[in-house]
């Protein structure tokens, strides 16, 4: 058996049509290599390499009838533990639901089940999609792939702990504050918070509402649109679901970057807050290659990133609160220490203060995508700091605020983390580009460009 | 007194207040800190620049009845 670990899903998809790659043999190999190493990473909270082979071999036998349902056809995928599959619980890494059993699939996990997909398992998360990395739950947390001593990124940990690791080529995540985009940062993977309402979240545990958002993470730039295209599209039960999207994300990877107008925004990263020397100097190498490649940059300036964050946060909190607080009346002491402090956040928000958050939050959206009067995509920084050691609490919750993910929570916007080198010891780098609401194409077509450019996805960590 | 000043005992009213009467000495000091750092964030949220008639971002939108 040839190694698999590391196919990307175009690739693994071009050898399962033809038949040059069964998919039982896939699902197995990739059983004993999550068998082997996740021990140590944690990235799965529920393998189930059962359904796994059941869906192996049934897809097995409909390729074989010439049935082909597309490109996640026998493809393996895993789902962040607040996704609902149909028989297994959706805990949300929480004590509080650990015997929560999903009577559905949700809307995504429909799709990829409707794909041919082969699924298998539930990854781990922060508790409730805030609350992490902790040792306090009933499962430990996900563990960084290129070093188990760091932080993996959150609240998707083992969504991207497992991409990264060679687990899975695809597995789903959710975005409220920046949770597809830090693990993705994290963990060198590519990571996208599609638009508000892109992709339905019917089915996932919310944390707030009116920015909950469900993306992929995968390896590389093409896979990301590849299954982005199986999960966005209109769904009448989701009531922040946007009607008339578009479908196609991939059709226009190929065509570069030359004559494209990249607007930075460096005050992010430079002024507002200070990155890691060697982020900034990632970032602005990524700059640099983009403009090598022919596209137009120039530096722009939107509000400070703090009144972004503060705008997320006093939403989020709120919401989530909402969604908690008979819990916290009865089960307050069923929480992990670090969730039902974020969570707490939120118990005495004054409604004006809520409603006021929201009236900032519609002039700061409108200012931000005013801009792309002036430009196709924008570059920022997504996280501020490579990882932090996971066993320092100190140097996790420094380096959680310290990222520029949730302005586009804020806006809505679509946002991909892309890959953007490695620091000294080791750990990734990375860049996060930003398009019109719905311009995901286009955000896909910059960063592939860069991609393929940079080469950094064709590293892969050595589990041991 | 300013509102930013909350004391453990005024988040113990105010989380009795709501139903929540089932905290320990650590989970109030928890809300105790997470109060005070809602509220710093609260601060950093413009309002000043808002005027009368800026709408918030999630205002209802109904949908003509689907035939």
């Amino acid at each position: 058996m040839t190694d698999v670990a590391f196919l990307t899903l175009a690739e693994a998809s071009e050898l399962l049509r033809n038949k040059k790659l069964s998919p039982v043999e896939y699902a197995r190999a990739l059983i004993e290599r999550i068998e082997k190493y996740d021990k140590s990473l944690n990235a799965f909270l529920r393998f189930t390499p059962e359904l796994a082979l059941a869906d192996a071999r049934r897809t097995e036998a409909e390729i074989g009838r010439g049935e082909w349902r597309g490109p996640l056809h026998g493809v393996p995928y895993g789902l962040k533990d607040i996704i609902d599959y149909e028989g297994l619980p959706t805990t949300a890494h929480s004590k509080i639901l650990k015997d929560n059993v999903a009577k559905a699939d949700a809307a995504v996990a429909q799709k990829l089940r409707a794909a041919g997909g082969v699924f298998m398992g539930k990854l781990s998360t922060h508790e409730f999609a805030i609350g992490g990395p902790s040792f306090d739950l009933p499962w430990p947390p996900a563990r960084n792939p290129w070093n188990r001593d760091y932080f993996c990124g959150g609240s998707s940990s083992g969504s991207g702990a497992a991409t990264a690791a060679g687990f899975l080529p695809v597995a789903l995540g959710t975005d409220t504050g920046g949770s597809v985009r830090n693990p993705a940062s994290m963990c060198g993977v590519v990571g996208i918070k599609p638009t508000y309402g892109l992709v339905s979240r019917r089915g996932v545990m919310p944390l707030a509402f009116s920015l909950d958002h469900v993306g992929p993470l995968t390896r590389t730039v093409r896979d990301n649109a590849l299954v982005l295209e199986l999960v966005a599209g209109h769904d009448r039960l989701d009531p922040g679901s946007a009607e008339d999207t578009p479908v196609t994300f991939t059709g226009e990877l190929d065509r570069g970057v030359e004559g494209l107008r990249i607007g930075v925004i460096r005050h992010f990263y430079t002024r507002d807050m200070q990155a890691d020397p060697e982020m900034t100097a990632g970032i602005d190498a990524a700059v640099m290659k983009l403009a090598d490649l022919g596209a137009h940059v120039r530096e722009i300036e939107t509000a400070p990133l703090a009144e972004y964050i503060a705008c997320n946060r006093v939403i989020l909190t709120s919401e989530a609160f909402a969604v908690h607080e008979n819990w916290m009346r009865e089960r307050p002491q069923d929480y992990g220490a670090l969730a039902r402090e974020r969570l707490m956040a939120g118990a005495f928000v004054r409604a004006a203060d809520y409603v006021n958050a929201t009236r900032l939050r519609r002039k700061l959206a409108d200012a931000f995508h005013a801009l792309f009067k002036n430009v196709d995509v924008v570059v920022t920084a997504s996280s501020m700091d490579p990882a932090c050691r996971i066993d320092d609490p100190a140097a996790v919750e420094y380096t959680y605020a310290r990222q520029a993910r949730a302005p586009f929570n804020v806006t809505g916007s679509p946002a991909l983390s892309v890959p953007a080198g490695f620091s000294r010891n080791g750990l990734p780098l990375s860049i996060q580009l930003v398009g019109r609401p719905f311009g995901e194409a286009l955000v896909y077509r910059v960063a592939h460009a860069y991609e393929r450019a940079a080469g950094w996805t064709q590293r892969h960590p050595t589990l041991t | 007194m300013n509102e930013d000043d909350v004391t453990l005992d005024a988040v113990r009213s105010m989380a009795a207040d709501i139903g929540m009467t089932r905290l320990s000495d650590e989970h109030l000091q928890q809300l105790l800190r997470a109060t005070k750092a809602a509220r710093a964030r609260r601060n950093l949220v413009k309002v000043e620049t808002l005027g009368p008639a800026d709408e918030p971002a999630h205002v209802y939108r109904l949908k003509q009845e689907e035939k």
